[in-house]
């Protein structure tokens, strides 16, 4: 998914590559990119399940305007993970509702 | 509380372009913005623009933003990032909402230039991951490097839709169609031919019925309208994809222009000829008091900005006279032609010039063959080498007119003429005219007969590049393959601003068909 190279503009400056946790599990990022772009990088579609109809959510409008890509990120939950930049050692986690438990009823 | 004497809302181009024009004048100016990046949606656009010189024509839209952020800094405005003014209040007293802080600041003026949000149209399955705005596409591929899929179906063939469905295709994106529901095109033709002589079919009169996928989207099916918009059964098509593009228009984001009790018409808030709104000291500037495109932005704030210095006492009448009058002629030339605010909604059958306008170009996004010899630009049959250009709208640009310094091409000084070859003309083949043409409508040709081939010249902005030598396919302007052909040679040059002049050679009855070429082995392995 990540262009090596582009007609137009050439290569991309990124952050160091680093470690961060997303629902349990170790994944890779750029530092500094919005914690969307290192998800979609890795195949992840969906970041939260509404509450009232448990329906999944991704990014939308990638410029933080939406909330469809609002994850809990370090136990802070609605955090708009496409203007929000991605730190070593990040937990990201899916929300549901507004919650990170998959189980709990509004 | 803090106060300045100008609080400009939005580092975008009408912002910063206000926040120069007033620091200028010696006002002290401070911009808040609520992104972690100042310019806008300048850096996102990687196309070179249209207007005229004044108007940074041929310039691509992340230069224009350096420059915009140089000139700022020069001027020593200030510019607070991750800052969400959330609030506006009498007095012109606003809150700025900094981490999870709230800071009151106090304006002697308020500039507004929020721009604007994508709409998006509902249909079964729009909430699916992988539905996703123009915009957001323009902000994955252009600013973080991400492609926001592999296969991508747009909906919209405004000028928005065709620009990105290009940028899609230039990252490496496979573009199964455009959509629109309207019948004709809605951009500028030159856009829209450049997306379709790659290939990428244009169903118009057409919507989305449904998107389908577990927890993702996996495939949209598409169908065509009647006349009282409702699907004609039968009509149904399906195409698997991963991602879907909306492109349906923008609305102002007028929020804080309302709660300051600004009179609004309909979203958009009332302003004078120089952006000042109804409470008198706050301005909209930009996408936000009617959507429009960068380079008016940029102007529009100029004008808010000098109008702002002027009533604190910064400007003479006479200096404020002079930029307001110099900023209105540039913003009247960018409005003129078919798609300037005047002719919304109308339907046009013939250019300024009297000819008639291309039907296939609106109904199917390009050109006919047999429509093409009607325009100025294109001069057949000439000796040697000759430009052959395929701009047949009305539209502000001029670049052409200026790149050719041996003056084969005319425009004029309305710049929404089209632009004329001369017969019997001085052409050298330099190709700069192809480069700078914002719409990629410039192709040089030249003919030899005696060896019953042509060489076609192009502009070609894609990886990999070809080598000379390399063999492909000619394409023709609606994306049918007509030939096979060999690449000549490959030109590139700081001028070119990375538009690439790649010419091919042809039969030579290809000469007027030629207009893309697709390499054999399918390219973008790069970025897998």
């Amino acid at each position: 998914m990540r262009l090596n190279e582009h007609p137009i503009l050439g290569t991309f400056e990124k952050g160091d590559l680093v470690t961060f946790e997303f629902d349990g599990k170790a994944m890779e990022g750029y530092e500094g990119e919005p914690i969307a772009v290192a998800l979609r990088a890795a195949g992840v579609m969906t970041h939260r399940h509404t509450m009232k109809n448990n329906t999944p959510r991704g990014i939308f409008c990638a410029i933080g305007r939406c909330t469809d890509c609002v994850m809990i990120v370090d136990n802070k939950p609605n955090i708009r993970t496409c203007v929000t930049p991605l730190v070593a050692g990040m937990k990201v986690q899916t929300q549901y509702g507004v919650t990170a438990d998959a189980d709990a009823k509004a | 509380m803090k106060r300045y004497e100008l609080i400009v809302i939005g580092a975008g181009p009408a912002g910063l372009s206000a926040a120069i024009e007033a620091a200028r004048a010696g006002m002290q100016t401070i911009v808040f913005d609520e992104n972690a990046k100042p310019g806008g949606q300048l850096f996102k656009q990687i196309h070179k623009f249209f207007g005229s010189k004044e108007h940074k024509a041929k310039i691509r839209g992340y230069d224009i933003g350096d420059d915009l952020l140089r000139e700022a800094e020069a001027l020593g405005v200030k510019v607070v990032l991750n800052a969400t003014v959330v609030g506006i209040y009498e007095g012109k007293e606003i809150t700025v909402m900094i981490g999870d802080g709230i800071t009151h600041y106090k304006g002697d003026a308020v500039i507004v230039a929020t721009g604007a949000s994508e709409n998006m149209v509902t249909f079964p399955g729009w909430t699916l991951p992988g539905v996703i705005g123009a915009g957001a596409a323009q902000t994955m591929m252009n600013l973080h490097g991400i492609k926001p899929g592999h296969r991508v179906l747009m909906l919209g063939t405004g000028n928005v839709g065709l620009v990105v469905s290009y940028q899609l295709l230039q990252a490496g994106c496979e573009v199964v169609c455009l959509v629109d529901a309207a019948k004709r095109v809605g951009g500028y033709g030159v856009h829209a031919s450049k997306v379709t002589r790659t290939g990428v079919p244009f169903y118009l009169g057409h919507t989305i019925k449904a998107i389908e996928g577990d927890g993702k989207v996996e495939k949209v099916t598409i169908a065509a309208l009647d006349d009282t918009w409702a699907f004609i059964e039968g009509s149904d098509m399906t195409f698997e994809v991963d991602t879907v593009c909306l492109a349906v228009g923008l609305s102002p984001m007028s929020q804080l222009t309302k709660t300051a009790g600004c009179d609004m018409m309909a979203n958009v808030p009332v302003t004078n000829g120089y952006g000042e709104t109804s409470v008198p000291g706050i301005y909209a500037a930009g996408d936000v008091s009617g959507i429009e495109e960068a380079s008016s932005a940029m102007i529009e704030g100029r004008i808010a900005g000098a109008d702002a210095a002027y009533q604190a006492g910064y400007l003479t009448e006479v200096a404020f006279k002079t930029i307001v009058e110099a900023n209105e002629a540039s913003l009247d030339q960018l409005r003129q032609g078919m798609f300037g605010p005047d002719e919304r909604g109308k339907v046009q059958t013939t250019t300024d010039e009297g000819i008639a306008l291309s039907t296939t170009l609106l109904e199917k996004g390009y050109l006919a063959e047999n429509e093409i010899g009607y325009f100025p630009g294109v001069e057949t049959r000439q000796k040697g080498i000759y430009p052959v250009i395929e701009c047949t709208q009305n539209i502000p640009c001029n670049p052409c007119q200026d790149a050719c310094v041996k003056g084969c091409i005319s425009i004029g000084d309305k710049i929404t003429s089209l632009p004329v070859v001369g017969e019997n003309i001085d052409c050298t083949g330099c190709g700069l005219c192809v480069a700078s043409c914002s719409g990629q409508s410039i192709f040089l040709i030249e003919e030899k007969a005696e060896e019953n081939i042509a060489y076609v010249s192009m502009p070609y902005e894609f990886l990999p590049l070809p080598e000379r030598g390399d063999r492909g396919l000619a394409l023709n302007r609606s994306g049918e393959v007509v030939c096979e052909t060999e690449i000549i040679k490959l030109r590139s040059s700081k001028a070119m601003d990375k538009t690439n002049i790649l010419t091919i050679k042809v039969p030579l009855d290809m000469a007027m068909k030629a207009r893309f070429f697709k390499p054999l082995t399918e390219g973008g392995a790069k970025n897998a």
